[in-house]
């Protein structure tokens, strides 16, 4: 398996401030990869870098055989290829949900109007919103919006999605659907996912990967059910104390 | 001299010619102060987050240079009087250019002045209004579709246009009836709008009540067309 992105010896300073130091790190093709870490310890940085809605300060990233910063010209293309989605959903309000997700798939694509709502259609059916199609974000729960925003995500045909605390802005009976989108598109479609999350029992389930992150470095990375049980550092003996007990 | 009614409908005649041109003028003014207002008002805020990423390269400096541009035709409008702007577009202007070109006979209509002037005043007034209702667009908008591979220019149209556009309806409002009455002002550059025409006859017949009040009413009757025109387009516009 070739790895679709690589981060070497990545650096993000926001002024003076770095806040990720020296990150080294390949995903392979189909691995699902879920950030854990305490606030502000970098780990939206990190996936933001990724799909470049912030540019890295030094070292190289690769998506897909695209290379940051040589060839900068072609962030759109990285984007098509790399979805997102959103702690706070953001989706496009003056849109109904079906509207919403043909939107990547006319625009960015360039599909025409009609295939571009069927594909929003099938999307909309797949994460179990279809009845909801004509409804506009307002007229949505949170969970359901966030249903809508991973339809819209995939409408664009990702080969990684990544997704930055997509639960956190929850009521926690909304938690749970959710994660059964996400779920099912990790087991289904073999998607490459970078999740940052604190959904432990997702991590376990569907994770490939862990990485903690503390302070702007990773810490420590393996095998979620193995770093959860044997965490080497204090520091995330420490963090999993914290997270089990909310 | 009590209330002559029949001073209304001697006058209403030359009076209407004069609300006829103050609402021609409007127009014009209103339509080509959009254009210059979202030109500036974007201008403004050229290469900033507000409308995507910040850009490399070449258009770096020259978004500083728009920037720098709009600006400055801003502050220049906001910081002097719509009178004196029209005088010295009226008057001033032409000298100006009889001084540095060879064109002798540089005139420019007092009608043309009076348009040119509202466009460019409402111009400035509308690029903050357009300013404003961009970057309270949320910023998280402009990154989720950026996520999809859409262009800037694309979002720029589908997504910040049309949201930015429904927040800047009330001040519009506002400054569509501002610029309205402001056409009074032309008075002093002898354009025959409403004011003027009401002026005119007041000097000969000298009832000034019957006349200043048949004007007030229709400036009212010309500012609660636009306010209503403007609620219309609110209403229509999607619910979110
Ligand atoms: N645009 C920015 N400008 C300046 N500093 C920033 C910016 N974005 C993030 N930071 C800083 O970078 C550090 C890492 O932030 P980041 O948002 O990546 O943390 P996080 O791990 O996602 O935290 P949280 O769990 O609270 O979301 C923080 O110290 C934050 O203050
Ligand atoms: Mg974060």
């Amino acid at each position: 398996m070739s790895s679709i992105i690589e981060l070497k010896n990545v650096c993000k300073s926001f002024g003076d401030t770095e806040v990720l130091h020296n990150i080294d790190l390949s995903i392979q093709e189909g691995e699902v990869i879920v950030v854990i870490g305490p606030s502000g310890s970098g780990k939206s940085t990190l996936i933001r870098c990724i799909n470049c809605l912030e540019l890295i300060s030094s070292g190289e990233l690769i998506v897909d055989s695209i290379k940051i910063p040589d060839e900068r010209g072609r962030i759109r293309q990285i984007r098509l290829e790399v979805g997102m989605v959103f702690q706070q959903f953001n989706l496009f309000p003056h849109m109904t949900a079906v509207e919403n997700v043909a939107f990547g798939p006319s625009k960015a694509r360039k599909m025409n109007k009609s295939k571009a709502t069927d594909i929003a259609r099938d999307l909309l059916d797949k994460v179990g919103l279809a009845e909801f199609e004509n409804k506009f974000p307002g007229q949505l729960s949170g969970g359901q919006q966030q249903r809508v925003a991973i339809a819209r995500a995939l409408a664009v045909n990702p080969k990684v999605l990544l997704f930055d605390e997509p639960t956190s802005a929850l009521d926690p009976e909304m938690i749970g659907e959710v994660l059964d989108v996400m779920k099912s598109i990790a087991k289904d479609s073999g998607m490459t996912m970078v999740v940052v999350t604190h959904e432990m029992g997702f991590a376990a389930q569907v994770g490939d990967r862990l990485i903690f992150m503390d302070d702007g470095w990773i810490v420590e990375e393996g095998k979620p059910a193995e770093v959860m049980k044997k965490p080497k550092s204090e520091r995330l003996k420490d963090f999993l104390g914290h997270v089990k007990h909310h | 001299m009590g209330f002559e009614f029949s001073v209304i409908t001697e006058s209403l005649p030359a009076l209407l010619g004069g609300a006829k041109l103050t609402w021609i003028i409007t127009i014009l003014g209103i339509v080509g102060g959009m254009i210059c207002g979202i030109l500036a008002g974007l201008g403004r805020i050229a290469g900033t987050e507000a409308l995507g990423e910040e850009p490399h390269g070449i258009f770096k400096p020259l978004s500083v240079v728009i920037r720098y541009i709009s600006g400055g035709y801003v502050e220049t409008i906001r910081g002097t009087p719509i009178i004196v702007q029209a005088m010295f577009l009226y008057f001033a202007f032409p000298m100006l250019v009889k001084a540095v070109t060879d064109i002798e006979r540089f005139r420019i209509e007092a009608l043309t002045a009076a348009v040119i002037t509202i466009i460019f005043n409402a111009g400035a007034y509308i690029a903050e209004i357009v300013r404003g209702s961009v970057i309270s667009v949320n910023k998280g908008l402009l990154e989720a579709g950026m996520s999809l591979g859409i262009s800037r220019l694309q979002l720029i149209v589908h997504v910040i246009g049309p949201i930015a556009f429904r927040r800047m309806i009330p001040p519009l409002g506002n400054q569509f009836i501002i610029s309205l009455k402001d056409t009074s002002l032309f008075i002093v550059i002898g354009v025959g709008e409403l004011t003027r025409q009401g002026q005119e006859i007041m000097a000969s017949n000298f009832r000034a009540l019957e006349i200043w009040l048949t004007v007030a009413v229709m400036y009212l009757m010309m500012t609660t067309v636009l306010a209503m025109s403007l609620r219309h387009i609110e209403r229509k516009m999607k619910i979110f």
